[in-house]
């Protein structure tokens, strides 16, 4: 129910006291309001943004190391998806 | 067992937008309001251009009006647009595009600028797509009723004996071959619609594939069974709509179909599906399976069609549905979409 | 894109199938709460690929197919008025009231426009001072903050002319409504990883343990899902009950604080009923008294507009998992995109849609 996509803060700006930046969503880019992460976060840094909003800060090395595990599930079930294949 | 619903099937009985998305609501205003009271053979084709005889030659006319908002777009405006759709609604039909004619409606308090822009856009189009504007008309209606401009272009092209695709013909076996990258013009519009907006680098694709036909006609002939430029609707909808017409099934490799970054990008944000988005640059053929290869290089032979690539085949099975094989394994139906595309939250 | 495609990584997907195949020793029925997994799952085929191991039933994760009728009537009024812009979210467009939807209106001259986001139509408003703009601020828990911000915001920069008409619903409420549901079936679930962002996952404990079933806060993309099922049916197997995180690289046990704070500020906890469920007490969220010049119902005065819900709909059975879309008998036939009975076959999240979009291929023939 909620399409909140990753995007990485390019600029942090102030619209009238509201924390704003540009977001940029892997070429696309847009006004983000980043109230609710102004404390986290920085240029660079990648965030979840949900109708315009970023809603929190992209853990990177939770999502390294999360994904290290699957990669490493998956090498060893290659073999066996290929033994799989071939019979 | 009776069905009790809070929601009653809501009765149409106005035009709603979604009828002139190119979807289902589009294909049943054409079937049920406009087919039964002009009926004949010609028009029951149903291709992208009629295909008449005079006096022993075969010409293609085809037909469509311009309603963009914005007038101007990243890549092009509606001037450019209105020659590049019906020259290719004529290639589509094997035809090689001759003569235009144009009807404007412009509305009262356009700035005459844009209508320059505008108008040097279509010149330019035409010049490049080798077509003569040989006619045409220019209305203008009161401030509110136009959205600035509208324009309708008739195009009349010229068959070749031995060229004739056309959507029935595509049969189990054929590839199912795409031009070049897919959502680029649709996403451009979308990047400049007010409430959405939103930077991207995504230019819209609007060409003439004038070029692609006659280089798939020279190499491939007769074994090229259909051509379709797939504009409303996206891929999706022109596949369907073939599937349809010639009763066979189509199995697609999601993992082949060629999206840029930027369109793929915008579409995650908007909730979109690239499938569904529209293009005016690109044309999605359906070649014999063992004309596939030279059909690919012939393409990509050409600027236009570099990125060409084989997406699917037809297949014997499911006919009328077009189906996908999932990037991480698993199938599904592309379904036509009811009416527009909607941005979710979901 | 990054931290995107990374998540639908082909070969890691069939690790994860296989491994959830090999460590289930029975048939686990698993529901997923949010319509955005949904949409995955039937998009990428995930449940058809698992059918042996696992029986996916969809929750009522979609705020589009859960908002119940009366306040979609409310929105039809609002939008048909003259002076007002009616703004929302796309997908609320073709919802059926009792008499049409959003887009008929606007064929009838209404003005009614689509904005991405909640600020997007606060800026309207000020474009338009002329004009009435009302946003239809509908979702679950990972919207309200969005929908509280333009409202603090408008408050504070003296905005006149715009409100919101509020049909926001929260998610623990509906599963301890479902789990007390004499017939449920479900065994583990999969909770919504962007609802949980926001609130954190310290809700989910006591329910976990009271009705004894795992709970696993997952994302949204095919890597995240099947991770997700993979540790559901690992505590299934083992005997356990617990929360449990896999959507680590966003969501954290205490959520987003500044976000839960405005919320409050903004919103109050209220009854709510759902669409084909029924109501269920302090499920939802109103505007509180000292924003109530922003709340469209009071400001407009069509909180007396009253709908009643017929007692038989299956589509209430659907979205609490006991009828597969499938199994209706008017799915694909009454009852399809272009003519739906009822919301769960409108809205592109809602699981009859989903289906008849995405899953009409089973077994490898459509149905």
């Amino acid at each position: 129910m909620c399409l909140g996509i990753p995007g990485r803060i390019v600029e942090i700006h102030d619209t009238q006291g509201l924390p704003m930046g540009v977001v940029d969503f892997g070429g696309v880019r847009r006004e983000v309001c980043l109230a609710y992460v102004k404390d986290e976060i920085q240029p660079g840094d990648y965030a979840i943004v949900h109708v315009g909003f970023a809603i929190s800060k992209v853990d990177e090395a939770e999502a390294k190391r999360t994904f290290e595990v699957l990669r490493e599930m998956s090498q060893l079930d290659e073999l066996k998806w290929m033994e799989g294949l071939a019979t | 067992m009776t069905i009790v619903c809070p929601t009653p099937v809501a009765a149409i009985d106005r035009v709603q937008l979604g009828h002139g998305s190119g979807g289902k609501m589009s294909a049943a205003l054409l079937r049920e309001r406009f087919l039964p009271a002009f009926r004949n053979d010609i028009l029951a084709q149903l291709g992208d251009a009629a295909i008449i005889d005079v006096a022993g030659q075969s010409l293609a006319i085809s037909t469509d009006t311009f309603v963009v908002q914005p007038l101007e777009f990243p890549g092009g405006n509606i001037g450019s647009l209105a020659v590049h759709g019906t020259v290719n609604d004529l290639g589509m039909m094997g035809a090689d595009p001759r003569w235009l004619s144009a009807g404007f409606v412009l509305e009262e308090g356009l700035p005459l600028e844009v209508l320059d822009r505008v108008v040097h856009a279509m010149a330019a189009a035409a010049q490049e797509a080798g077509v003569l504007l040989v006619t045409g008309d220019t209305k203008v209606v009161e401030r509110g009723k136009a959205d600035g401009i509208f324009i309708n272009t008739t195009g009349v092209g010229v068959r070749y004996a031995d060229f004739a695709p056309a959507p029935p013909r595509a049969q189990p076996g054929d590839a199912v071959i795409v031009s070049g990258l897919i959502g680029q013009h649709g996403i451009a519009i979308m990047s400049a619609r007010e409430g959405l907006t939103f930077e991207s680098e995504v230019m819209s694709d609007s060409a003439a594939l004038t070029p692609l036909v006659r280089a798939l006609r020279q190499r491939v002939g007769d074994g090229v069974h259909t051509l379709r430029d797939p504009t409303r609707g996206g891929l999706a909808s022109a596949l369907n709509e073939i599937a349809v017409a010639a009763g066979v099934g189509i199995m697609l490799e999601e993992t082949m179909v060629p999206v840029p970054a930027p369109v793929s990008a915008a579409c995650e944000m908007l909730g979109f599906d690239p499938l569904y988005v529209a293009n005016e640059g690109v044309l999605v053929a359906f070649i014999a399976e063992s004309c596939a290869d030279d059909a690919v290089k012939a393409l990509r032979a050409h600027p236009l069609g570099r990125a060409a690539t084989q997406i699917g085949r037809c297949v014997r099975e499911h006919p009328g549905l077009v189906a996908l094989h999932t990037g991480v394994g698993g199938t599904r139906v592309v379904d036509m979409l009811p009416g527009d595309q909607l941005p979710r939250i979901c | 894109m990054k931290y995107l495609s990374e998540y639908r990584d082909p070969a890691v997907a069939r690790a994860l199938v296989t491994e959830i195949k090999r460590s289930a020793t029975r048939r686990w029925v698993l529901m997923e709460v949010c319509g955005g997994q949904t949409h995955t799952i039937v998009k990428q085929g995930l449940d058809e690929l698992l059918n042996e191991a696992v029986e996916m039933v969809h929750g009522p994760g979609c705020p589009v197919c859960v908002t119940p009728l009366e306040q979609i009537d409310k929105a039809l009024a609002l939008a048909s008025r003259p002076d007002v812009i009616f703004t929302s979210f796309g997908d609320m467009l073709r919802v059926p009231g009792s008499e049409c939807d959003l887009l008929a209106v606007r064929a009838r001259g209404g003005a009614v426009k689509i904005v991405y986001s909640p600020l997007d139509a606060l800026e309207l408003a000020r474009k338009h001072p002329d004009k009435q703009v009302v946003f239809f601020a509908v979702g679950f828990e990972t919207t309200a903050p969005a929908n509280a911000m333009a409202v603090w915001r408008a408050k504070q920069l003296g905005v006149k002319n715009f409100s919101v008409l509020v049909s926001h619903v929260t998610v623990p409420p509906a599963m301890m409504a479902l789990l007390e549901s004499p017939d449920n079936r479900v065994q583990g679930f999969l909770a919504a990883g962007h609802v949980c962002t926001i609130m954190g996952w310290t809700e989910y404990e006591p329910i976990a343990a009271k009705y004894k079933v795992p709970i696993v806060v997952t994302g949204f993309e095919p890597l995240d899902i099947l991770e997700g099922m993979l540790l559901a049916v690992r505590q299934l197997e083992e005997g356990r009950h617990e929360v449990e995180n896999q959507y680590v690289r966003s969501v954290r046990r205490d959520g987003n604080q500044p976000a839960q704070d405005l919320v409050s500020q903004v919103f109050e906890l209220v009854d709510r009923s759902w669409r084909g469920i029924g109501p269920i007490p302090r499920s939802g969220l109103g505007v509180r008294a000292e924003f109530a010049e922003f709340d469209a119902e009071r400001k407009f005065a069509v909180d007396g507009i009253r709908t009643a819900e017929p007692t038989i709909c299956r589509a209430g059975d659907v979205l609490r998992g006991v009828l597969k879309p499938f199994d209706c008998p008017a799915f694909g036939t009454l009852c399809t995109p272009e003519h739906p009975l009822g919301a769960p076959m409108v809205s592109s999240e809602g699981a009859c849609a989903a289906y008849y979009n995405y899953g009409r291929f089973r077994n490898g023939a459509p149905v």
